[in-house]
């Protein structure tokens, strides 16, 4: 008898984990197009709610800046990535190539503003 | 109001992706599953007995780890290890491509758990505080494992729980976490203190204060590796977690350890960042609060869960939180399996890698300086996520079997199924609370 409970046991788990599978996009993250576009307006100190987006391994990234003063953008991906932004608008380019999910963070003032989630 | 929030760990790069909704439920429906079956099926009178369980291992082994030649090496390993981390810490520069973060955040904290789990109490073997302390012992004509004082027994292990909270803090909340100068100042204080109780102590002062040795000795009860009357066993982790002894303090480390590492996984999840962003309130407090919380959040649960039940004659409501402390354990070591191995694997390599340069001045010196590094992992998010999953479902069903071992050892026959149930909904929450903090974050 103990032993039938313990097969039900261990068939039950092994069914209930084999019964997900497949990878889904998560919902709640952004549609991605073939090549995604990220628009951040920094005014002065302020920076938008941080935002967390899916993207593509190897997709370009275009991430649009609108900002008063001039700054840098660093990109913890594999290797930091630093990213200057001049007064005004500018548009950044950016590729990412292995899956994780990358902070970017702006500096003086220090502040995440986005993470991209790259799969 | 300046941002305070600790930048991306500094080490590493990506962080692990988020687990699949479906990937977590099923975690989840796998734990209570086993959880309802142990409690419904499982056995009645005490199945571990510390006294009698274990084989004695192989003679051969057995006179190979007992033998001094092999003792001193490993003390030797350890104070090489030390030797160089002193080198980069003291003579390198504060860059992060100095290996000392790697050592101190990776190699020290990461990896003893899985040496541990493997090898038994590593900490106790190669720890260069017990190394120094026994040096100056020897030097001075006195006996190592005396001190002037003897360890009061109520602080049990309160120190190292302390010690633990201090490192996490570190790790965690303290925005400066990888500069060279607070790195430096961690070790060196930690040096101190240990140094100073090992004098004023004994080396018993390390069996119980040292955090890394409780942390270590405490993940080793999962391994096969055990002593009984002094001779080497080999039992079963389970025969292996009844012997963790009820000392004080004990509730408050796995507190700590599993705490930081929830705190370690909400603290990237966009709720988190948001609220801290919104809120008027400075980032650095309430990153000390949060860390709080979820430390002292666990023992409370773990507290409740324990003594929530009738007791008999002979057990104190207030002694039962130490004596199920150890059934968290497996939860503990298979959340922080599934929280880092990714990043102990490709960050603790790459630190390998590092190491070969300890000055940062191009050098090659271990010869490690060209190894490709190591990302499968990272590039194989899939099986990342189901080792995750896998790792802590196993650690909940070993915790569920020792919660229930101890139970029918501990509480009164007309209580032993009912006065589980608190318990059993205290390791459901933490795993569950794991899972979605593997799927949220």
């Amino acid at each position: 008898m103990r032993r039938v409970a313990l097969l039900a046991t261990v068939l039950t788990t092994l069914l209930s984990l084999a019964g997900c599978g497949s990878d889904e996009p998560k919902e709640g993250a952004k549609p991605t197009p073939d090549s995604a576009r990220i628009e951040l307006t920094f005014e002065g100190e302020e920076a938008p709610a941080t935002e967390r987006v899916q993207v593509e391994r190897g997709e370009e990234i275009e991430i649009v800046i609108k900002s008063d003063d001039a700054g840098e953008l660093h990109v913890h991906a594999e290797s930091e990535e630093v990213l200057e932004y001049a007064a005004g608008t500018t548009t950044l380019k950016l590729t990412l190539d292995q899956p994780g999910v990358v902070d970017v963070e702006r500096h003086e003032p220090e502040a995440l503003v986005l993470q991209l989630e790259v799969s | 109001m300046a941002d305070s929030r600790p930048l991306a760990h500094g080490l590493g790069g990506p962080a692990d992706l988020p687990i699949s909704s479906e990937l977590a439920i099923a975690g989840a429906v796998a734990a209570l599953v086993v959880s309802f079956t142990v409690l419904a099926l499982a056995w009645r009178t005490p199945r571990y007995d510390s006294t009698t369980s274990g084989r004695p291992a192989p003679a051969g082994l057995a006179r190979l780890v007992d033998s001094s030649a092999y003792a001193v090496s490993l003390r030797v390993v350890g104070m090489l290890v030390f030797g160089w981390f002193v080198l980069a810490a003291v003579f390198g520069r504060d860059l992060l491509t100095n290996p000392v973060f790697g050592m101190f955040y990776v190699w020290w904290w990461v990896g003893l758990v899985p040496v541990s789990v493997l090898f038994g109490p590593v900490w106790k073997a190669i720890s260069p505080v017990r190394t120094i302390n026994a040096v100056f012992a020897r030097v001075s004509g006195s006996d190592p494992d005396r001190g002037l004082f003897d360890y009061p027994a109520r602080l049990g292990h309160w120190p190292a729980a302390a010690g633990l909270f201090a490192f996490v803090w570190i790790e965690l909340v303290y925005p400066h976490m990888s500069e060279l100068g607070p790195v430096r100042l961690w070790c060196a204080a930690y040096l101190a203190v240990m140094l100073l109780g090992g004098a004023l102590f004994g080396s018993v002062f390390y069996e119980k204060a040292d955090p890394f040795e409780v942390y270590s000795s405490l993940c080793a009860k999962l391994s096969i590796w055990g002593r009984r009357d002094g001779v080497l066993v080999v039992r079963s982790p389970l025969a292996n977690l009844d012997t963790v002894a009820p000392l004080p303090g004990l509730v408050a480390v796995v507190g700590v350890l599993f705490g930081s590492t929830a705190y370690d996984s909400f603290r990237d999840s966009l709720l988190w960042i948001r609220f801290t962003q919104e809120s008027s309130t400075s980032t650095f407090l309430l990153n000390n609060l949060a860390l709080l919380l979820f430390c002292a959040g666990v023992a409370v649960i773990l507290a409740i869960g324990s003594a929530a039940t009738g007791v008999g004659r002979g057990t104190r409501r207030r002694e039962l939180p130490a004596l199920f402390a150890h059934s968290v354990v497996p939860i503990i070591v298979g959340y922080i399996a599934a929280h880092y191995v990714s990043y102990l694997v490709e960050v603790g390599w790459d630190t390998l890698i590092l190491a070969s340069d300890p000055l940062s001045t191009g050098s090659d010196w271990l010869g490690t300086g060209d190894l490709d590094r190591l990302s499968w992992l990272s590039f194989h998010p899939t099986a990342l996520a189901w080792i995750k999953v896998v790792a802590v479902v196993v650690g909940h069903v070993v915790a569920v079997v020792a919660a229930h071992d101890r139970a029918v050892r501990v509480l009164p026959k007309q209580h032993q199924v009912t006065g589980q149930l608190p318990m059993l909904a205290a390791m459901i929450a933490f795993t569950v609370g794991g899972l979605y903090l593997l799927f949220a974050a």
